[in-house]
């Protein structure tokens, strides 16, 4: 009796397992089956201009990295499922993924490497190249909204001659600097080093520390780094970056690099490494120093702790000739579709109704992104009519396309650069071993 | 029956006890280190579909890897330290709780409730004593000794990681030795009283010796698991400023994830970090358990 009991115990919890791993399946089934006969009535009590068909239901898997913006992104979100339901009568469901940006990458790697890839994912921009070789972004050349975008926009998203995911975030970008203290001491936006180095003697005599430094997070040290490349080899060595893919230049060519981020770290505020990104954006809203080299996409963050804070973008002086101090242009953050994506159709209409004419307007102005084609209409902010009158003029460069892992390294040599752990030509060395590397293994 | 199928049945019936668990262990502990030690010989980026084999290239790049070499360098200096502190204090713990009366058992819960939190809770809890109470207290009483750059300086985030990794991984320690002194004989400890021994020479030639055995433990897991140490210096440092506190796990973990995504290549560097604690290990159990004494 007691053996047939226990025997009994055992097989009812492998049946229990085996059903729970298996009605996932049949969920998917019987939640049609029903919603079927749901509809099917209220189709039949619905005369008139309703379609005789059931909807369809379609679940679209999509993955995007700004926990930030999950009200919004929900929001429209259901506006695009309810355009789906009445224009083709699909139901579709969305699950919405928001990773930490720090976390996304590893997550979306591993969801690809093992198949289970969403449907749509945000993808930074300079992943597009490694992505695509590997199999893992659509085509998305002749869809609608390509001819929406900026053309200027369009080229950062295209790799191999096609266009290769949605721009979401694209930025023009120097520093901030903050209008209340440069206009107290009438200081206006260096143009040039020498000029830069009058601006930082002006704010110790006012006793006002000249740059924020928050290099916990080693990306923002980074920043330093592309703005100051990116003006010095868009101005005088245009060739650079081909001449390093095929080995035959170096850091060491460009060396004056150094020139600006050596003042940057040595005019700054104390103890950058206990100062993250949250916590130097309060430091920058609350006035502890007047310039910040960061980009607007910090915006929302610095505007939650002070409100009435006014700040500029301004480019960053990196040698004496002002033809060199420009604007970087670039787009971040990006919508890619999967090619495995069992919902191709409803996939590429919700990546055209980002940029649906009527509501896609709304959506970038509550995000506080860049507009970035001519259905945006929305009045921009002070900030960006000031970095784009910069574009306008001429002086703005499209954002560098170093190879992977390049910038990763060079975030961590500069973080050792400030404590003095490394040397201009140790670093100088690395990265050119970097890009070595990596060319190599493309 | 006979004897035979009777051992058969014994020991089918030992397997099917320890199968579910097994099973586990297979899939999520054996399943990927195998996997690692494939991937360790490939080029793999941990994204393309396409990889390549490239043998024992992998091996011989880590060896010349200066950030890798550097890092088994601060781990080896963190292992160090934390093998004598951890030890130490966990016995000097010990002693004391046991000594205590009827608090024993609060005192107990006390100092085993680090071990409970994830490390990287308890990591994000010492951030914000590192960077703001620390100032705070060292402005209000002068104690300059405290305003420093726990987390930014090289020079004290090594304290900083180890002052972590301690407070979390005393009291496990501590309850391994608790369990000892409570298996030391009492009459050993009175004899050699009467004998006219002071407490602490009772200490080192009689209990000392008698709980030998959790010393080879303790150090075994303290050996362990500070190679691995990963969690302490994410939470705290990210292995930064730079690279100024990597230790392998993290330099690993880059290797992988960020920078090049060279997984085929952080794969290889695995394997030698798990050859190093294998060979190591192993001497220090071989070494301690022919010390060991029984009572």
């Amino acid at each position: 009796m007691k053996k047939a009991f226990h025997l009994l115990l055992a097989l009812t919890m492998i049946f229990t397992l085996s059903a729970a791993c298996s009605s996932g399946n049949n969920e998917g089934n019987s939640g049609t089956v029903s919603s079927t006969a749901a509809s099917t009535n209220s189709n039949e009590s619905n005369s008139g201009a309703a379609t005789e068909a059931p909807p369809k239901k379609v679940e679209l898997k999509v993955f995007m990295s700004f926990p930030r913006f999950k009200d919004q992104f929900e929001q429209y979100f259901s506006q695009f499922k309810e355009k789906q339901l009445i224009e083709k009568n699909i139901d579709v469901t969305i699950q919405l993924e928001m990773p930490n940006a720090d976390q996304a990458k590893q997550i979306l790697q591993s969801r690809l490497s093992s198949g289970d890839a969403p449907d749509l994912y945000t993808l930074h921009a300079n992943d597009i190249p490694t992505y695509y070789d590997a199999g893992y972004v659509a085509d998305l050349t002749g869809q609608p909204f390509v001819d929406k975008l900026y053309d200027a926009v369009t080229e950062t998203v295209k790799y191999d001659g096609k266009v290769a995911a949605l721009p979401l975030e694209s930025l023009s970008w120097g520093y901030l600097y903050n209008k209340k203290i440069f206009a107290d001491n009438g200081l206006t936006p260096p143009q040039t080093l020498d000029e830069m180095r009058a601006v930082i003697e002006k704010l110790h005599t006012a006793d006002v520390k000249p740059f924020l430094l928050a290099f916990q997070e080693s990306w923002i040290p980074q920043l330093m780094m592309a703005l100051s490349l990116g003006g010095t080899v868009s101005s005088t060595y245009p060739d650079w970056i081909e001449k390093m893919n095929a080995g035959e230049a170096s850091y060491g060519d460009v060396r004056s690099v150094f020139d600006i981020i050596d003042i940057i770290t040595e005019n700054g505020t104390d103890k950058p490494f206990e100062t993250g990104n949250e916590a130097g954006s309060a430091e920058f809203a609350n006035g502890n120093a007047a310039m910040w080299v960061q980009g607007p996409w910090n915006a929302e963050t610095i505007l939650k702790v002070n409100p009435d804070m006014e700040f500029g973008v301004a480019p960053l002086p990196v040698s004496n000739n002002a033809a060199a101090t420009m604007i970087n242009l670039a787009t971040s953050t990006s919508l890619a579709l999967s090619p495995t994506s069992e919902n191709k159709e409803v996939a590429l209409d919700l990546l055209n109704y980002i940029l649906d004419d009527q509501d896609s307007s709304a959506l970038f102005e509550e995000l506080k992104f860049n507009p970035i084609a001519s259905v945006h209409t929305y009045e921009v902010f002070p900030w960006v009519n000031e970095a784009s009158e910069y574009v306008s003029q001429g002086k703005a460069y499209l954002d560098l396309k170093l190879p992977n892992g390049v910038t990763d390294e060079t975030a961590k040599l500069l973080q050792s650069y400030y404590i003095k752990d490394v040397t201009q030509d140790d670093i100088i060395e690395a990265l050119d071993k970097v890009w070595e590397t990596a060319v190599k293994a493309n | 029956m006979d004897m035979a199928t009777r051992k058969w049945n014994k020991v089918v019936m030992l397997l099917v006890f320890v199968f579910p668990a097994f099973a586990f262990y297979t899939a999520f502990t054996l399943a990927p280190a195998f996997g690692g030690m494939w991937f360790s010989l490939t080029d793999w980026n941990g994204l393309n579909p396409v990889y390549h084999i490239v043998g024992l290239s992998n091996y011989a790049e880590a060896m010349g890897d200066r950030f890798f070499l550097k890092s088994l360098w601060f781990t080896a200096k963190f292992v160090l330290y934390m093998l004598v502190l951890q030890n130490v204090l966990a016995i000097l713990l010990a002693v004391l709780v046991e000594a205590l009366g009827r608090s024993k058992v609060w005192f107990r819960t006390i100092f085993f409730m680090p071990n409970m939190l994830s490390l990287i809770i308890g990591g994000f809890m010492w951030m914000f004593i590192f960077t703001r109470v620390f100032p705070y207290i060292a402005e209000k009483t002068g104690w300059m000794l405290l305003d420093q750059s726990w987390i930014g300086d090289p020079r004290y985030s090594f304290y900083a990681i180890l002052a972590l990794s301690l407070w979390g991984g005393v009291g496990y320690l501590m309850i391994i030795y608790i369990a000892a002194l409570q298996g030391v004989p009492q009459h050993l400890k009175e004899a050699a009283k009467i004998d006219g021994a002071g407490a602490f020479a009772v200490f080192r030639n009689v209990t000392l010796p008698m709980i030998y055995p959790a010393l080879t433990i303790g150090i075994f897991l303290t050996l362990n698991g500070s190679f691995k140490v990963f969690d302490a210096v994410y939470s705290l440092t990210g292995g930064g400023p730079g690279r100024s506190t990597q230790v392998i796990a993290i330099n690993i973990f880059e290797e992988a994830f960020s920078f090049s995504n060279r997984y085929g290549y952080a794969s290889a560097k695995a394997m030698i970090l798990f050859g190093i604690v294998v060979i190591i290990t192993i001497i220090q159990l071989a070494v301690m358990k022919r010390r060991e004494v029984q009572a």
